[in-house]
């Protein structure tokens, strides 16, 4: 079920090093490149029906598009490798294993959009994979591939590499923005788009580490080379990065639309210890959970995810097996979006620190069957209310175990009534 | 005139002007937008989420009213049962960690969190789960208290120090339900301006630790005013309260916005000055230092300028058009001197680009205009001759000490007629108490040309009288205002068309063309 195509050089050692990158195709699409007019190149990534591996799913030659012309402004390129969304894990790799192919990337998006500064965001705990980009960066600078003239050519880029101070927020593309400009790490209320008015006021592309490294393979072997794996609307491969209870937990690339229960079972050696499946989140802890009857007929790609009322997200998959505690599952989650809400807008910064409280009573023994109901509330008053979509982050995934585990809620309940099924023990610390 | 363009609020046609978001365009019309963040001179920030409206039009279903412009045909819906619940939300949302205790906040009263509970919560309380707990009486300098717990993390007072004084030394610390307004550590703030915080603040969070508990809002009078601390002259509010047989005292003064003057703010120093209505007034008639009723002092003064061989008149830049005008007239009728010299209101190097002016009085324009002769060595030379000086509460010694001059003054026979002690009244064989600026009406010219009209406010219960009733008194022909206005009119071309009852609420600028003194 595997492919490589981003994961290609995954395994060759040293293929972070520029000179065994090299021996295996690295930047040896830049002649190509260079022969093209950007718009072509644009046009090819929209063919290719590439979309942004970040988690939104929004299609990368569009988003390009969106750039206005003529503003006598510089266009930037951030490249988004803030990757903190829990349970996603799958751009580390690239920033480790393949960062020439990044770089490549980059080189490609800039012709394409006119873009001449880069400035890499990235995760501030990555600290090895600071380390390694930033040599890639170096090697490529002293071949030529990234400065004045790249690859020979009139044509300038220079690479910025980033690093955030610990906030997951930061991820979301205007507080990348904000921070990259020094300032305290906030989304921006929108409009103006980043596209229109971004960095330092300037037309901006933000752009997912994946995303970006998915374009060599497109300029060397064609839109339709890329598109052959996945389906008509989910184009391509992804990396997955498969965790919690499976036996083989890892990074997988392998092509958009394969059903989930199929890739847990072959790829990931099925739920550990022989335990049964209790339910699947699929793409990051953002995404409303899948119970194990729907992930029977679920699809890894983004049409699918929508139809099962959740979201593709990052890739990033985590079983559940029959002993998780949902209740925990949820405290934990809405500790951590509660922790990283930057606090600006109302309903998020007051909002989700009542939620952990109340789920807090709840696993004390303290909560009531009327706590539930006002949880399950709240995720509905804060939802879309907020200036960014990190609110949300924490009431759908939140919103979905109440409706679908419910029982498991009310079990904690100090006045329910008789709601407990006989197989959750009631379970209090 | 602002263009103007129509779109639909809860269904109903109206025009608003163009260019504006919706909180101000709607807001213009009388139809309120609930917001807390954003202020119109600090522009929208979206952090508060109490404007959240709908559009039909196919946009996405809510969007900030703040940063949503009005256009042509737009249809703003407000009053569905879906918005409504969202502001209830947001309003719960906004109240779980604050403390419920408006009775002991000294924000009661004007306060829009409290305005929007009536509004548009009006739920109890579902919190049953610990508050977030905060710090209280936090002093972050100038005069400015910080109450944590009441702050709704708006960001306007941040704002504020970052984009009008440009000083920025507050700013939002921590992330989460943690998130608080803060200093850096040991560097408060430090601008002229920084008590503006405390009414951008909508609500108890900021707080004037001259003006906080003193007084229950509601109690005070709130009327308006034109601040004399300088020749600025921003609009302010006056509110003062008169207590049971206690006098009608002056509690604080506010910024009143005018876009023409001032804008929404004003200095510290102009904001304090209320005080100097209050204290050091001056209350007793003296004649050698005795008391003596009004009457009697004036009767005194009336004497002394028939009998004086060469008196001479000063009269204070701070005084009214009208209170100037009639001083001149009385000199003029006496054929005494009539002077205006006033260096000693300039603090040189004291104003900024801002608002505050060097010139610490608030009409030095209208003795240009109604020529009134300022010159230093004009007046120095007729001091010397002069053996009364007739003063019409004229600080001559204001900011600067001028011993030459004191020493000139000090073998004079001196009459003061005075709303504060100072050095002339401490030296006055006759001395007059008059009232001050809130307590009289008129009319001021601001350093900008801008002529501004008052009306009188604070009401003691020994009324003082004014400037304008002794020039009557002493045998001048203006008996009020309006005799006072139709002498301006013909003396002074630049005034000849105003009508006083008729100057635009944001005043009336006289020195420009007159194409733009038509449309003003
Ligand atoms: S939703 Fe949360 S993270 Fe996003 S801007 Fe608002 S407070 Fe910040
Ligand atoms: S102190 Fe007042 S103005 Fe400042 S953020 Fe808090 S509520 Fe807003
Ligand atoms: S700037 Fe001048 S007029 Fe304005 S408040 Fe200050 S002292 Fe008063
Ligand atoms: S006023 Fe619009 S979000 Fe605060």
């Amino acid at each position: 079920m595997e492919v490589k195509i981003l994961s290609e050089k995954f395994e060759i050692e040293n293929a972070n090093l520029l000179k065994v990158a090299k021996e295996h195709g690295a930047y040896s699409t830049l002649d190509k490149l260079f022969s093209m007019e950007p718009v072509d190149v644009t046009e090819e990534v929209k063919k290719a029906g590439l979309r942004g591996r970040g988690g939104a799913g929004f299609p990368a030659g569009v988003k390009w598009g969106f750039l206005p012309k003529d503003t006598g402004k510089p266009t930037y390129l951030a490249v988004n490798s803030d990757e903190s969304e829990p349970a996603t894990f799958k751009d580390r790799y690239i920033l480790v294993r393949d960062p020439h192919m990044l770089i490549e990337g980059i080189i490609i998006c800039c012709w394409a959009i006119g873009c001449h500064d880069v400035y890499i965001y990235i995760r501030g705990e990555y600290t090895t994979q600071v380390k390694v980009l930033q040599a890639a960066i170096d090697e490529a600078y002293a071949a030529g591939y990234l400065g004045e003239k790249v690859a020979g050519q009139d044509f300038r880029i220079d690479v910025t590499v980033h690093r955030g101070a610990g906030a997951y927020v930061c991820g979301e593309e205007t507080a990348l923005l904000e921070s990259i400009e020094g300032k305290k790490g906030q989304p921006r209320s929108k409009p103006p788009f980043p596209a229109v008015e971004g960095l330092y006021g300037c037309p901006t592309i933000i752009n997912n580490v994946q995303t970006i490294a998915s374009l060599p393979f497109i300029m060397t072997n064609g839109a339709e080379a890329y598109s052959v794996y996945g389906t008509e609307k989910s184009a391509g491969t992804h990396l997955f990065g498969i965790s919690g209870h499976v036996e083989k937990p890892g990074m997988y690339e392998l092509p958009l639309g394969l059903p989930l229960l199929e890739v847990l079972e072959k790829v990931a050696g099925g739920v550990w210890k022989g335990r049964k499946l209790k339910g699947v989140i699929p793409g990051g802890s953002s995404t409303p959970v899948l119970t194990a009857e729907e992930a029977k007929t679920v699809t890894l790609d983004y049409e699918s995810m929508a139809e099962h009322g959740t979201m593709f997200g990052s890739g990033g998959i985590v079983v559940l097996d029959e002993t998780v505690d949902v209740v925990k599952l949820v405290q934990n989650l809405i500790h951590f979006y509660h922790h990283e809400s930057c606090g600006q807008c109302t309903p998020c910064r007051e909002g989700l620190g009542w939620m952990k409280k109340i789920i807090g009573k709840l696993l004390e023994g303290e909560g009531t069957m009327a706590d539930i109901e006002l949880l399950r509330e709240l995720c509905d008053n804060i939802e879309m209310k907020t200036v960014c979509v990190l609110s949300a982050a924490c009431t759908m995934p939140v919103r979905s175990y109440l409706d679908k585990f419910r029982h498991e809620f009310e079990a904690y309940a100090k006045d329910r009534v008789n709601s407990a099924p006989a197989n959750v023990e009631l379970q209090r610390n | 005139m602002a263009d103007m363009l129509k779109l639909f609020v809860n269904g109903e046609e109206v025009e608003v002007e163009s260019g504006k978001n919706l909180i101000d365009a709607i807001g213009a019309v009388g139809i309120e937008i609930p917001h807390l963040c954003y202020h119109p001179a600090l522009g929208a920030d979206g952090n508060c989420r109490m404007c959240l409206v709908g559009i039909e039009d196919g946009r996405p279903p809510l969007v900030p009213a703040c940063k949503t412009p009005a256009m042509e045909g737009m249809r703003v819906q407000l009053d569905t049962e879906k918005i409504k619940k969202i502001q209830r939300d947001v309003m719960e949302l906004e109240l779980i960690n604050h403390p419920v205790d408006c009775p002991i906040c000294d924000q009661a009263g004007e306060c829009k969190l409290q305005d929007y509970y009536m509004e548009h919560d009006l739920q109890e309380s579902r919190m049953r789960v610990a508050q977030v707990k905060k710090s209280k009486n936090l002093d972050f300098g100038c005069g400015v208290v910080h109450d944590q717990e009441r702050c709704v993390l708006c960001g306007r007072c941040v704002r504020f120090t970052r984009q009008i004084t440009g000083t920025g030394e507050l700013g939002i610390v921590n992330r989460t339900d943690t998130a608080r307004v803060n200093i850096f550590p040991g560097r408060p703030l430090n601008n002229r301006y920084a008590l503006n915080v405390v009414d951008l603040c909508p609500v108890g969070a900021m707080t004037s630790r001259d003006f906080r508990f003193s007084q229950r809002v509601w109690f005070l009078k709130k009327d308006e005013g034109i601040c004399h601390g300088c020749a600025k002259g921003c609009n302010i509010h006056i509110d003062h309260n008169r207590e049971k047989y206690k006098d009608d005292v002056i509690y604080r003064y506010r910024a009143r916005h005018n876009d023409l003057v001032n804008g929404y703010f004003i200095c510290d120093e102009g904001r304090m000055s209320y005080k100097s209505e209050n204290e050091n007034r001056l209350t007793e008639a003296t004649v050698k230092g005795d008391l003596v009723a009004v009457s009697e002092a004036v009767h005194t003064i009336r004497q002394e300028l028939s009998e004086a061989k060469k008196p001479l008149i000063l009269v204070s830049p701070n005084s009214s058009l009208e209170q100037q005008w009639a001083v001149k007239r009385l000199a003029t009728l006496s054929g005494v001197e009539c002077f205006g010299y006033s260096d000693a209101y300039i603090k040189e190097g004291d104003g900024d680009d801002y608002l505050i002016r060097d010139d610490k009085s608030a009409n030095r324009k209208g003795l240009e205009l109604i020529e009134i002769e300022t010159s230093k060595q004009r007046f120095e030379e007729a001091l010397a001759e002069c053996d009364l000086l007739v003063n019409f509460d004229n600080d001559l010694f204001r900011f600067d000490a001028n011993e030459e001059m004191k020493a000139v003054v000090a073998g004079k026979k001196v009459i003061a007629i005075s709303t504060h002690a100072n050095y002339l009244t401490d030296n006055g064989t006759v001395v007059l108490p008059v009232a001050s600026y809130s307590e009289y009406g008129g009319c001021v010219v601001n350093e900008d040309g801008i002529l501004q009209a008052f009306s009188p406010v604070v009401r003691k219960n020994e009324e003082l009288i004014d400037v304008l009733e002794v020039t009557r008194m002493l045998g001048g022909d203006v008996s009020d205002s309006g005799q006072a206005w139709s002498g301006i009119r013909s003396a002074v071309p630049e005034l000849a068309e105003v009508q006083p009852d008729l100057i635009p609420a944001e005043g009336l600028q006289l020195s420009v063309s007159e194409e733009a003194h038509v449309s003003a």
